[in-house]
């Protein structure tokens, strides 16, 4: 059932272009995450849904009714900002409460609905407080009830969490997700943060300059980028030049190492890539998989993962191995043997 | 305590521009105590609230300054926040025009204004109603650069378009917005552009005098031309008036912060 959805939707501030085509439907209580680089168009995008720009041509529409040309105060969406933009003169209670006062609600109704939203959230305790009183987590989640608060079609947030720190962006991105859940409403979150769109979303978006690279879920995006670019963007990704020798099976090779690619497309001429994760290599040789060899170069410890960095054939590939005991971890300037399923790996 | 070297130089600069300062408005308000010969008296100052002009000239002035402050705040507080919405690169060119009255003389300004409205299709000087307009429209562009700029400090220390736009997809209109959003954030920049206009327009001459309306400012020039002790008594009247303002000022945007701090 679609509930939102946007139909070539073309954006254009004079001569740049900031949207290009771009078309989208969000089914009702889905999360939907823009990801991507700065600039490729993912606010501009969000504030069109918002009614704050309007887009060059295009259609937008929600429940069924087309709101392109609808002003932003009769849209009945709700909005978070990365600067929170809480009502500095109001308290917490009346910044939650204001969406309600100008719908002209009741008092005893505002008040109900403003002690609900402040549970929400957690910060009953709060309410009589002023925004300049609370810490930036605190006045987000506020900010998160206010625009909740009006009971929105749709909540849209743009990169909400960018100006907090990484243990209170974390904390507030599983209140965010629970709060979406519970409440079951359908959502665009604005991030160029993959890891948050990854862990967020139901459906990730991943744009570039103006366009939509891929539309697909968390899994999809990751494990079966569309693009090249997708495929770089989110998370670390090995990108071998290689030459093809079975266009039909998929064989190709690197040097003198024969690889078996799972996934490829039409192969001609062109100079194509082997794309594999890090973390699908293996050390050591195993019968009925890609297998290559080369030499360490660099081994970097991070934390619970060991990240080698070897040359192969000319080649530099990347591996990331747990950091386990039962490991042995290879030195730098070692010769090393690495293998990888046939389906991890694949050509662009 | 780490002992701090004694800057003389500091202290000597210092001296003077006090002495430069208050000198002149000692020997003022000394001067205005002396008309009654070898005593100190406060005669002057009883002969200026005696005269009835003194109070049609503050009258007038206070309900033109009035005014004055309505319409500039009317008309500054949507055009600045305008500005800093939809235009910010046309700032440089609305600052410029903003401290046009600076540059322009006065007496400039006001024949420019009598040459137009004394002759048709708007002959505003014809009647003393007429007359006012025009005049208020004058005040508002002489306190121009003093309301532009309180308004705007305003503005800069808010997120103008957030706080707009969160505004608006809470389902308020313009209205709602500049009304229960900007404006409340702006009580104390507007207060303090207006007690700015207040002075500037109680203390105005020559727009008043050429135009031929009863305002302070003429009187005090009239005064001076023909009596000695009252022009002086009138100066330290218009000063207190002027520092009543500044430190009502003061006084408001102090209680701003303190009232923000303690939540109210
Ligand atoms: N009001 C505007 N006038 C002119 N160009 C604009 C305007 N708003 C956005 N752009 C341009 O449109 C493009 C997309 O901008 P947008 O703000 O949507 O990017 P973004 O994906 O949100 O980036 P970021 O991650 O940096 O926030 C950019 O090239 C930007 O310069
Ligand atoms: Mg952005």
């Amino acid at each position: 059932m679609t509930h939102l959805e946007l139909i070539h939707i073309h954006k254009s501030f004079g001569s740049t272009v900031a949207v290009e085509d771009f078309n989208l439907s969000v089914r009702q209580g889905e999360f939907v995450s823009f990801l991507g680089p700065s600039g490729c168009g993912k606010t501009t995008t969000l504030r069109m849904i918002a009614g704050f720009e309007l887009p060059s041509s295009g259609t937008i529409m929600l429940d069924g009714k087309d709101l392109t040309y609808t002003p932003p105060n009769k849209r009945n969406v709700g909005m978070v900002f990365q600067s929170y933009a809480l009502f500095p003169h109001m308290t917490v209670a009346q910044n939650v409460g204001y969406g309600l006062k100008i719908a002209g609600q009741s008092k005893s109704q505002i008040a109900a609905r403003v002690e609900e939203m402040l549970s929400l959230i957690q910060m009953e305790a709060f309410a009589n407080r002023y925004p300049h009183q609370l810490s930036g987590g605190q006045q987000q989640r506020v900010a998160l009830a206010r625009a909740l608060a009006i009971r929105p079609k749709v909540l849209l947030l743009d990169e909400p969490l960018s100006a907090l720190d990484a243990k209170i962006r974390l904390e507030l991105r599983q209140e965010i997700r629970r709060i979406q859940q519970q409440l079951g409403i359908t959502t665009v979150y604005v991030t160029h943060d993959q890891e948050e769109a990854l862990s967020l979303s139901d459906r990730i978006v991943v744009m570039n300059q103006g366009k939509i690279e891929q539309i697909g879920t968390p899994t999809e995006i990751y494990n079966e980028p569309a693009t090249e670019f997708v495929a770089q963007f989110v998370g670390y990704i090995n990108l071998l030049p290689v030459k093809v020798v079975t266009p039909s099976e998929g064989v190709v090779r690197l040097g003198n190492q024969l690889i078996r690619a799972g996934r490829f497309g039409h192969l001609n001429d062109k100079p194509v890539r082997l794309a594999v994760r890090p973390e699908e290599l293996k050390s050591g040789f195993a019968e009925g998989a890609n297998n290559l060899s080369g030499r360490v170069e660099s081994v970097t410890y991070l934390g619970s993962i060991i990240r080698i960095r070897m040359e192969v054939e000319g080649h530099l590939l990347t591996l990331d191995m747990f950091n386990e005991r039962r490991f042995t971890v290879p030195k730098a300037g070692e010769s090393l043997s690495v293998h990888f399923p046939i389906e991890a790996c694949w050509l662009l | 305590m780490n002992t701090k070297r004694v800057n003389w130089w500091a202290i000597f600069w210092g001296i003077l521009a006090i002495l430069y300062f208050f000198l002149p408005m000692y020997g003022t308000l000394d001067f205005s105590l002396r008309m009654k010969r070898g005593e100190i008296s406060l005669m002057a100052y009883e002969i200026v609230f005696s005269d009835p002009r003194f109070w049609e000239g503050f009258r007038y002035s206070t309900i033109m300054a009035l005014i004055t402050i309505a319409v500039s705040a009317l008309i500054f507080v949507p055009t600045v926040y305008w500005m800093h919405l939809k235009v910010p690169q046309a700032r440089p060119l609305v600052e410029l025009v903003t401290i046009l009255p600076f540059i322009i003389p006065p007496i400039v300004y006001v024949f420019g204004l009598i040459r137009t409205f004394s002759r048709p299709p708007l002959q505003l000087t014809r009647t003393p109603f007429t007359t006012d307009i025009l005049i208020v429209t004058g005040y508002v562009v002489i306190s121009m650069p003093y309301m532009f700029r309180a308004v705007d400090a305003g503005m800069r220390a808010i997120d103008v378009r957030s706080l707009t736009e969160a505004a608006q997809s809470l389902g308020s209109n313009w209205f709602q917005v500049l009304a229960y959003v900007i404006i409340p954030n702006l009580r104390i920049a507007i207060l303090s552009g207006a007690l700015i206009c207040f002075a500037t327009v109680m203390g105005e001459l020559i727009l008043a005098s050429f135009l031929v309306r009863p305002a302070l400012g003429p009187y005090m020039a009239l005064l001076g031309l023909t009596k000695a002790y009252e022009p002086a008594a009138l100066a330290i009247i218009s000063y207190a008036l002027t520092w009543f303002s500044l430190g009502l000022i003061q006084l408001v945007s102090r209680g701003g912060t303190a009232q923000q701090l303690t939540g109210r």
